[in-house]
């Protein structure tokens, strides 16, 4: 039974392998791509532990619970090495049109729910005790697939020249909320004391907003150049 | 769909293979964690006189529930322990799979119904063979929220008459909890053994002779006062040993006398102090009284066996010392003597202390004494027991259960002063009222208090080296189980660790699967329609900003 509720959690990441098979990717043989993506996205996540372990100093237990604000954009600040991550991914990896971007986006995302859900989802889930915070992870990392869909077209927009000039500003705001998310989001959800159920669904909310806004300047600049 | 099987089919060409046979015992390894866990102590476990006695198991691994809702065996029942009745306590010793009783936090702040209740309880368990796994837990304030929410649930669900829907509904949602015990299965401890010490005080040659010239000092007649060191009771703790203290104390006292040139007296004073008491049937006693060694048994004026001296729990016990004999004393018999001694002394020493005898034939056809000093009377030696218990079958001879120390301690001093006054009064044949242990000899708490974590014979040196100071012709008996027809055994017993999982019902996880397929469906077709929401957000963004639109022919989707 406690196996079943192991592959109850698995069964929530399947979105990733929905992605990958219905947009296309699968026609167009995107499997290594997408294996490179999630590589550059180890090498990232290890440049980015390099630079916390030897420039920034943790003196907050984390597990305290209490939500320290300073330190919090200290460590996003350093998340912007993400967004030099995915321009790495989009600018090595070839691709055509729209397949790049979700190769980017869904490779750097699986290898995030891999490394970062993985271990967590095998021994807690399968575990005798029973807690919601498993089927809660999951739900999240549908939710983080979305956001790093977005991302990477944030940056690939970020990135091309020929983007209206009146949209840049736009663009490089919705990064930084991106990036900032971990400061404003979780501070807000603190603030107010969201429960762990209604957090999930703003912050799917807050992804689709920006996801929307940001397909919404894609879907021009698509159109513009013909792709 | 062909370029992905190529691919994939070279990854598993690769060192792939070899990676997960390196991985996958280390995730099976990986064991799952998050248990709220706690220590708790194993019940008792020992056999006597070939009956068996204690919880015969010791490993659990079943549903937790309440006293209220158990059914079957696969239960294992979590209560407190005031609220377990002894009717309960027969069922489920019978029919359910396990039990672990929590504590009270602190028993001494019970009332007077509800210690008594503690102690039944405990008495009860400890006279039975009990099949079932039994652990005690100290009071904690997380389990005490678990026994909260398993007997909750049960009352509401009992309540509330609902419809079907409702009940299925309610028993998706309910929490439930799987109890863990690590406990091994105790095996027999082949080294069981119960310790007995003796030692006499007998005036030394050199003033013996000057006083009748008798040579040796076996010729004197013997006062042997014995007491037992309870080792165990129903957990595998030491309870509270206050008669040892006494019995030290008063072996202090009387090497005094016997060591000062001017009060010497004309008897020996033996002591003896075994680690068996009622539970184990006062086998110490019995092996002793087989021994050929011994202290030299004639001439034997008394024996004097101290049983329960202080009740170590009740406060407000009535102030009564009772002396149990087995046949009623006769006149001008040294028992009757002392008898009235002490009855004077202790209303000359203390105000409301009363003594009182009481006279209980031996039941030969029982296997188990009710008093050590049934022992000695078999063996026809004059003997009695002195005791705050009236009838044998009290559960303060065997509670674990204690109050604190200093109101132990202040209760001992005068069991100590009248015990030793009264003996000294004997011994000399003076008036009761003399009062001889005043000034140097006075009887102070540090006569008693360093006595008082007596633990066992065998545990460390300090009971032989008491006895070494003070007596001669110490030795340290030992009883070891015959092979074929043990008298007595004892089990290993490790203290084991109860885990207790929050589990859900299979059926929750049922539910939980239909959800997730419905929405994973709704997922599906959400990137199914999502080329048709590209078209149109590209519509409206290109009516937005005005331009003619050329309709992307293939329409790749995002996300």
């Amino acid at each position: 039974m406690t196996l079943y509720h192991f592959g109850n959690c698995v069964a929530l990441l399947l979105p990733y392998y929905f992605t990958y098979k219905y947009s296309g990717l699968s026609e167009y043989g995107a499997f290594w791509k997408c294996v490179q993506a999630g590589c550059i996205y180890i090498f990232t996540q290890l440049c980015k532990m390099l630079v916390l372990a030897t420039f920034f100093y943790s003196d907050s237990a984390p597990n305290s619970g209490e939500f320290n604000f300073f330190a919090e954009i200290l460590r996003c600040s350093v998340d912007v090495a993400d967004l030099l991550g995915f321009a790495l991914i989009l600018s090595r990896i070839p691709g055509k049109g729209h397949s790049k971007l979700i190769t980017a986006g869904l490779g750097w995302a699986t290898a995030e729910v891999i490394l970062s859900r993985g271990i967590m989802l095998w021994v807690g889930a399968r575990g005798t005790e029973f807690s919601w915070i498993y089927i809660q992870k999951c739900l999240e990392s549908n939710v983080l697939l979305v956001q790093h869909l977005t991302t990477a077209t944030l940056i690939w927009l970020f990135t091309r020249h020929d983007l209206n000039k009146a949209l840049k500003p736009l663009v490089s705001i919705l990064l930084a909320v991106t990036i900032f998310k971990g400061v404003w989001l979780e501070g807000l959800l603190h603030i107010l004391s969201i429960g762990p159920w209604s957090a999930i669904a703003v912050k799917a909310l807050v992804a689709a907003i920006i996801g929307f806004c940001s397909l919404h300047i894609y879907a021009g600049l698509a159109q513009q150049i013909g792709i | 769909m062909f370029n992905e099987a190529v691919n994939l089919a070279d990854i598993f060409r690769g060192g792939l293979p070899y990676c997960l046979l390196l991985t996958l015992p280390i995730l099976i390894i990986c064991s799952p964690g998050h248990a709220s866990e706690f220590q708790v102590m194993s019940m008792i476990k020992f056999d006597v006189n070939g009956e068996y006695l204690g919880s015969r198991s010791s490993a659990i691994s079943l549903e937790a529930k309440s006293l209220y809702t158990w059914s079957t065996g696969r239960h294992c029942v979590l209560a407190r322990l005031l609220d377990i009745s002894i009717n309960d306590l027969n069922k489920i010793r019978q029919k359910a799979g396990g039990l672990i009783i929590m504590l009270p936090q602190d028993v001494q702040s019970l009332s007077n119904e509800l210690k008594d209740q503690v102690l039944m309880m405990e008495q009860h368990m400890l006279t039975q063979s009990i099949p079932i796994p039994v652990h005690f837990a100290p009071f904690n304030r997380e389990l005490d929220l678990i026994i909260n929410d398993i007997t909750s649930t049960a009352i509401d669900n009992e309540i509330r008459n609902k419809t079907a829907l409702v009940q299925l509904l309610l028993s998706v949602n309910a929490n439930g909890y799987h109890v863990t015990v690590d406990g091994q299965n105790n095996l027999a401890n082949k080294n069981s053994k119960l310790p007995v010490i003796q030692g006499e005080s007998f005036p030394n040659q050199f003033v013996l002779q000057h006083i009748d010239s008798t040579g040796e000092g076996n010729g004197l007649p013997l006062i042997l006062i014995t007491a037992n060191l309870k080792t165990f009771g129903v957990i595998n703790d030491y309870p509270l040993n206050a008669d040892s203290a006494v019995l030290m104390a008063l072996i202090e006292m009387f090497s005094k006398l016997h060591t000062t040139m001017g009060t010497i007296p004309k008897y020996r004073l033996g002591f003896l102090l075994s680690d068996s008491g009622l539970l184990l049937n006062f086998q110490g006693s019995k092996k002793w009284l087989e021994m050929d060694d011994n202290i030299a048994l004639q001439n034997v004026e008394f024996v004097l066996c101290l049983d329960t001296i202080t009740q170590s729990l009740i406060n407000n016990q009535p102030n009564v010392l009772y002396m149990h004999v087995s046949k009623p004393p006769k006149e001008k018999t040294s028992i009757s003597n002392y008898f009235k001694l002490l009855k004077s002394v202790a209303g000359h020493y203390s105000d409301n202390l009363t003594v009182e005898g009481v006279h209980k034939k031996i039941n030969l056809a029982d296997s188990k004494l009710s008093w050590e000093h049934e022992r000695f009377c078999m063996k026809r030696y004059p003997a009695f027991t002195l005791s705050s218990a009236k009838s044998p079958g009290s559960p303060f001879r065997t509670t674990m259960f204690k109050n604190n120390e200093s109101y132990i301690v202040e209760k001992l001093i005068t069991s100590v002063k009248i015990l030793a006054e009264s003996l000294a009064c004997y011994m000399y044949k003076i008036d009761p009222f003399s009062d001889i242990f005043k000034g140097h000899a006075v009887i102070t708490e540090d006569n008693i208090r360093p006595y008082l974590g007596l633990k066992s014979i065998l545990q460390n040196n300090d009971i032989r080296d008491g006895f070494e100071k003070y007596l001669k012709n110490v030795k340290i008996f030992y009883d070891k189980p015959d092979e074929r027809e043990p008298d007595f055994m004892f089990y290993n017993s490790i203290d084991a660790k109860l885990s207790i999982y929050r589990v859900k019902p299979a059926i929750f996880d049922l539910f939980l699967t239909i959800a997730i397929s419905s929405y994973l469906s709704a997922v599906y077709f959400v990137i199914q329609f999502f080329p048709r929401f590209y078209v149109l957000i590209s519509t409206s963004t290109n009516s937005f900003i005005g331009r003619s639109i050329r309709t992307s022919p293939t329409a790749l989707k995002r996300k």
